[in-house]
């Protein structure tokens, strides 16, 4: 079993796009294939691949949400004051809890000297998982807006995929925008790891941070260039960036129109224009996984990063 | 005296690049000819704007959570901490002695409050830096507020408040505020108490799904939406426009695919100073005469 994952730090550069379309090759190679959209806040793979029904829908509580008994409030604030979500605010008088920010730890109760805090269930989001008609397996999450950011989430998503998979599938992860807890998740216990930026400064930016994560977890990384003729003196300095780092170049993908289009059409561009100049690339590329997966040693040990990028948290001990 | 409160635009909409940052910058910029601005950074994780702005970040501050210190010499091996931490921050030995897992700690304060003994205290932990740079652009001057997350961290909205609160405490007429993509508590941290909230979205499928969650997620926090339509030429707008109605929130934009966007974009130019004539810089400016009547 392998998992590989997509990430790219900005968003709407085609992580989306591309991982449907090594899905679909993979899927049409033989591969058992299982996807994961681990963006439960904008979940759009399901419908870059046409999918409006679901065979499972399970309801996802992880979180709880503090209450405040106003019987028993004293309004002595204490809540407000300790909360580091700002999530407890007064009004009129009396103090509420926003459950849109609420984070759910339990801080507020064990300050309340009265008892008036108790946690609820918030109902967090749903899993739900169906075959697709390209022959894989999706499985998406989707949350409730204002509800934590959850790495969990996307452990329990990678879960359902392990228990589907079998010793030889290929599980494809689509990550969320962003280097935060989704994305972490997303990434670590990953073998390898696809960054997709396109050649302008802010994707490039958000690429070599989402790239230091990836090494962190000592991540061998390939990347995918999108639109990449639109700036070709950005280009070459992202392939130059690759090349001095020891990521795997797997390819670029001109700008066309087709790709748009197929995203209306809720169809993979591959399959909806195959002929195209985007399309052409896109197999080119997915061809790369397939070589990838088929010499998998050989890539890793090429790859893998020699050292991990250090985590070291910054901590200022009390006096 | 009657104290006016500040006046707050935020700028969001979901999915991302859907040009949440073009619109903030460009918006930003061109209201800041007439008045005080101060542009906030909120995508800590991507933050942008500066590259859009075409400026470094430098100084800055560090910004902070809290995290456990735990003072051995005290402990009593209750496991309390470890209970009480709800993101598997604290592990119990099979002694009892609490190890901490710093980068999953999510700053809460919780284990603080519930150690009898009080062995643990309040060490802080740097969690990122906040930037405040002054800009100039032609002749007029824009204040940009920058988080920026640090690499390998997990708990993004403490940082999100705490560049919030830096921005609003410098004195201004304006305050542009720029999210991440997403709908989740982390945006809605970055758009409580804002006056307006702008939802950029794109006509595709993809755009009009993450469109539906934040407007679902304004319409809970009771905010005014105003709806930018951006890259227009795509594809179909109809269902969006539905949408809108459905939530009564008004498009106040509609701003064409063009070359010139991504031109502006790659030269590191806002368009409304590099093309002001362009289609996108009329319909930006239109956005701005609406926040003139309706917010300032």
């Amino acid at each position: 079993m392998l998992e590989i994952t997509v990430a790219s730090g900005k968003g709407g550069v085609g992580k989306t796009t591309i991982t449907a379309s090594i899905l679909i090759t993979l899927a049409s190679r033989g591969y058992d294939v299982i996807a994961v959209d681990a963006d439960a806040d904008a979940p759009n793979l399901h419908i870059a691949l046409g999918i409006d029904r679901w065979d499972y829908i399970e309801d996802y509580s992880e979180s709880e949400v503090a209450e405040i008994d106003q019987d028993k409030c004293i309004r002595c604030g204490s809540c407000m004051e300790v909360c580091s979500y700002k999530a407890i605010y007064l009004d009129d008088g009396v103090y509420k809890v926003n459950k849109l920010i609420c984070e759910g730890c339990p801080t507020c109760r064990l300050v309340c000297p009265v008892d008036a805090i108790y946690m609820v269930r918030a109902s967090t989001g749903v899993i739900r998982y169906t075959k697709t008609r390209y022959d894989f397996t999706l499985i998406s999450a989707r949350l409730e807006p204002g509800r934590p950011n959850s790495g969990k989430l996307v452990s329990r998503e990678r879960e359902y995929a392990r228990g589907f998979a079998r010793e030889d599938s290929i599980i494809l992860i689509d990550a969320a925008a962003g280097i935060g807890c989704q994305v972490i998740s997303s990434i670590a216990g990953s073998n390898a790891t696809i960054l997709v930026a396109e050649p302008t400064k802010a994707s490039f930016n958000d690429l070599k941070r989402v790239y230091r994560v990836a090494r962190h977890f000592m991540q061998p990384t390939a990347l995918v260039i999108n639109k990449y003729d639109l700036n070709e003196d950005m280009t070459h300095r992202l392939i130059k960036y690759a090349d001095e780092n020891n990521i795997y170049l797997l390819g670029l993908i001109p700008y066309d129109d087709t790709i748009p289009k197929s995203i209306s059409l809720m169809k993979p561009v591959i399959l909806a224009y195959p002929d195209s100049k985007a399309s052409k690339a896109l197999r080119e590329i997915s061809e790369k996984v397939v070589e990838i997966i088929k010499n998998w040693s050989e890539w890793y040990i090429k790859y893998r990063p020699k050292k991990p990028h250090p985590y070291k948290p910054i901590i200022i001990k009390p006096k | 005296m009657v104290m006016k409160s500040k006046r707050i635009v935020a700028v969001s909409g979901g999915k991302g690049g859907t040009g949440k940052s073009f619109i903030a910058v460009n918006l930003a910029v061109l209201l800041a000819k007439s008045y005080r601005v101060v542009l906030i950074d909120l995508d800590v994780e991507a933050p942008n704007d500066y590259i859009l702005l075409n400026t470094e970040l430098d100084g800055g501050v560090d910004a902070y959570t809290m995290i456990p210190y735990i003072d051995y010499s005290k402990c009593i091996k209750c496991g309390e901490c470890s209970r009480v931490c709800g993101s598997g921050a604290i592990i119990a030995s099979r002694e009892g002695l609490p190890y901490l897992l710093p980068r999953l700690c999510s700053g809460c304060r919780a284990c603080y409050f519930i150690c009898p003994t009080k062995a643990i205290k309040e060490a802080r932990r740097v969690i990122g830096r906040i930037y405040t740079s002054s800009i100039r652009l032609n002749s007029t001057n824009l204040t940009l507020v920058t988080g920026v997350l640090n690499e390998g961290e997990e708990h993004v909205p403490p940082l999100v408040i705490a560049t919030k609160e830096r921005g609003l405490s410098i004195d201004a007429d304006l305050y542009v505020v720029d999210t991440s993509a997403g709908t989740s508590n982390t945006v809605a941290s970055a758009l409580l108490n804002t006056d307006i909230v702008i939802a950029v979205t794109e006509p595709t499928p993809l755009g009009y799904h993450d469109l539906g969650m934040i407007l679902e997620l304004t319409k809970k926090l009771d905010i005014e939406t105003w709806i930018v339509m951006n890259k227009v030429g795509l594809g179909d707008y109809s269902r969006h426009v539905e949408l809108a109605s459905k939530y009564n929130a008004r498009i106040v934009a509609w701003i064409d695919y063009s070359h010139e966007v991504l031109d502006s974009y790659i030269k590191g130019i806002p368009i409304v100073v590099l093309n002001p004539d362009a289609q996108a810089s009329n319909e930006i400016r239109n956005i701005t005469e609406l926040i003139e009547r309706e917010v300032l």
